[in-house]
């Protein structure tokens, strides 16, 4: 099977201690498509997708970006192309959702260029999508938690990149909220045709909201495929050991996972 | 707003603008308050008179020998604590971290007390040397697969205590003279400076400042976490680095003229970033309001009766109660 693809992991290791977090593993995002990354806890779901975003340096291996090794590129080059947003953001005190969002502008901008038309144009576009600009003005810490998420998918929206990765968007949001940002997030990849990976804890969401879906399992893939190639009773007893049974959801008709 | 010329366009808040300007104004007051207070008082018009050159001898003597290089030594080297003291605490991410946390100034007092214990002469470069060498060595000892904020910071708190206890034995072994003019000197005094030293520190200031202008645009996306810097495209070991040295050489100039001069570093930072907000480094806010504070210190030190006090013993007095103050207030409008 052979798929167009800017941005993959070749046979790359990360080793803290033993066993190694990520084991010679290989993957390709597909672009244009929303990829999720599943597991159980601790199989290196986050490492690869900081790997991934060459936040974190790989032992063996390469990530490959367009062709290059991620790691021997400039940064400012790549974060052109790759946006990532970390689990947990942090800002410093004070500073309003706009001022957030025009940090997105930076692989746009220099010390001495750091505002320009197109810069003005993203931040108002990456506002308007996420449905922030009537909060533009607002310090992040009076935000709620699903408004602060959207502040900060602005922030990656306006880096105006082709390929966006996502570090568990949902946490610490309720059920209404994840489905709200999930949704965004699959609108911003039919709409704009960004190539999105995000690692995700729910099963069933991802099995709701992917095209494509990553199973690690000990920091190599265990397999991957469209959500109803991979989440089977079958895999989900081999990946996360959980006795299961899986329907087709009666909306949706994509799988459903109820525990036994 | 936005600044734009063709070969530079800034961007900053309306508040950076109008908050810079009214800093300015009262700096400005404080100069020129500074001025006429003293020993020997003007009035408004006699300074005037001064600076407009129709006065005679003595008065024209206090002001251009005396006053002015003290006043203008004063501005140069709080300005300089100021904007070393706020790149150290946005890029170390610590709202109370200041350059004593690097080991400049604990090295600097060592390295002056060692001249004086074994020349009796040399405290400048004493200083300097000591300075550099402990601020060069923290780094090194920091740096493990890149310079990391709170590696540093716990490695510069262990070699400044080292230090100190380091100058306190130094301090022993002078005679009790020659220990007394050491104890002014480490607590940072403007006595006595003269038109040398005013070169010095504002071509020092001239030289520096166009790479701070510079270096916010990365500080402030540095003072985010280091995950999401990475991912705008920074590099940040190399980036802090860079900080890290201009920030050093901002102390060296002003510990050059004016002594370890304690807590101006730490307390402009904060001030200036209350005033300001937004998240914003305010680095040359914090130069203006660091300026401010040694003034109003120096100012102090003149008026008290007791003779000659250094400035250094009023930085604190007369900046704790600021921040505490501007802390209370955000405190109380519930904006903190």
């Amino acid at each position: 099977m052979t798929r167009a693809t800017r941005l993959m992991a070749k046979d790359i290791s990360v080793a803290f201690a033993k066993p190694a977090v990520l084991d010679e593993l290989f993957v390709c995002i597909p672009d244009g498509k929303l990829t999720v990354i599943v597991g159980p806890n601790a199989c290196g779901k986050s490492t690869l997708l900081r790997a991934l975003a060459r936040l974190q340096p790989v032992g063996t291996g390469q990530v490959i970006l367009d062709g290059k090794s991620i790691h021997k590129q400039n940064s400012r080059s790549v974060a052109r192309r790759l946006a990532i947003l970390p689990q947990m953001p942090t800002a410093p005190e004070g500073l309003s959702v706009r001022d957030l969002v025009i940090r997105g502008r930076t692989p746009h901008q220099s010390a001495l260029r750091q505002w320009s038309k197109d810069d003005a144009k993203a931040v108002a576009l990456a506002l308007e999508q996420t449905g922030m600009t009537q909060n533009a003005c607002r310090p992040l810490e009076a935000l709620s938690g699903g408004q602060r998420q959207r502040a900060w998918i602005a922030m990656a929206l306006a880096q105006n990149t082709d390929i966006l990765l996502l570090d568990e968007p949902t946490t610490y949001l309720d059920l209404p909220h994840q489905i709200e940002l999930l949704t965004l997030v699959q609108n911003l990849n039919r709409e704009t045709g960004r190539t999105v990976a995000m690692v995700l804890h729910d099963i069933n969401l991802a099995a709701r909201f992917a095209d494509h879906v990553v199973a690690l399992k000990n920091g190599r893939v265990h397999c991957e495929g469209s959500p109803t190639e991979v989440i089977t009773e079958k895999t989900l007893g081999e990946v996360f050991s959980l006795p299961c049974s899986v329907i087709a959801d009666p909306i949706h008709g994509t799988p459903h996972v109820i525990p036994a | 707003m936005i600044l734009r010329l063709p070969f530079l366009s800034l961007h900053f808040s309306q508040r950076a603008a109008s908050v810079g300007s009214g800093l300015f104004l009262a700096l400005l007051i404080a100069f020129v308050a500074s001025v006429q207070l003293g020993a020997f008082p003007l009035s408004l018009q006699q300074t005037w008179s001064t600076f407009s050159g129709n006065s005679e001898g003595v008065q024209r003597m206090i002001v251009i020998e005396h006053r002015l290089p003290r006043i203008l030594t004063a501005i140069g080297a709080g300005a300089a604590f100021g904007m070393a003291g706020s790149m150290f605490q946005t890029m170390l991410r610590n709202p109370l971290a200041s350059p004593d946390v690097i080991g400049f100034n604990a090295g600097a007092s060592c390295g002056a007390l060692l001249a004086m214990a074994l020349t009796g002469d040399f405290v400048l470069p004493g200083a300097m040397t000591g300075g550099i060498i402990t601020a060069i060595a923290v780094s090194a000892l920091a740096w493990n697969n890149g310079l990391h904020p709170y590696r540093l910071i716990l490695i510069g708190i262990g070699a400044s205590l080292t230090l100190m206890a380091c100058a306190d034995v130094l301090m022993t072994k002078l005679d009790a003279l020659t220990a007394a003019e050491m104890a002014k000197w480490l607590v940072g005094t403007l006595n006595t400076r003269d038109w040398d030293d005013v070169f010095l520190v504002w071509t020092g200031l001239a030289l520096l400042t166009p790479l701070v202008i510079w270096l916010q645009f990365p500080l402030s996306r540095i003072c985010m976490a280091d995950d999401i810097a990475t991912g705008l495209g920074l590099t940040l070991s190399p980036m802090r680095m860079l900080i890290t040295a201009t920030a050093v050489a901002l102390v060296a100039l002003a510990v050059s003229v004016a002594g370890p001069l304690p807590f101006v570093a730490f307390v402009s930072g904060p001030i200036a970033r209350r005033l300001v907000r937004g998240g914003s480094p305010a680095v040359l806010h914090s130069a203006v309001v660091g300026a401010i504070v040694t003034l109003l210190a120096d100012i102090a030190a003149r008026s008290v009766p007791i003779a000659q006090l250094p400035a250094g013993v009023f930085t604190a007095i007369i900046g704790a109660p600021v921040l505490m103050w501007l802390l209370l207030v955000q405190f109380r409008k519930g904006t903190l």
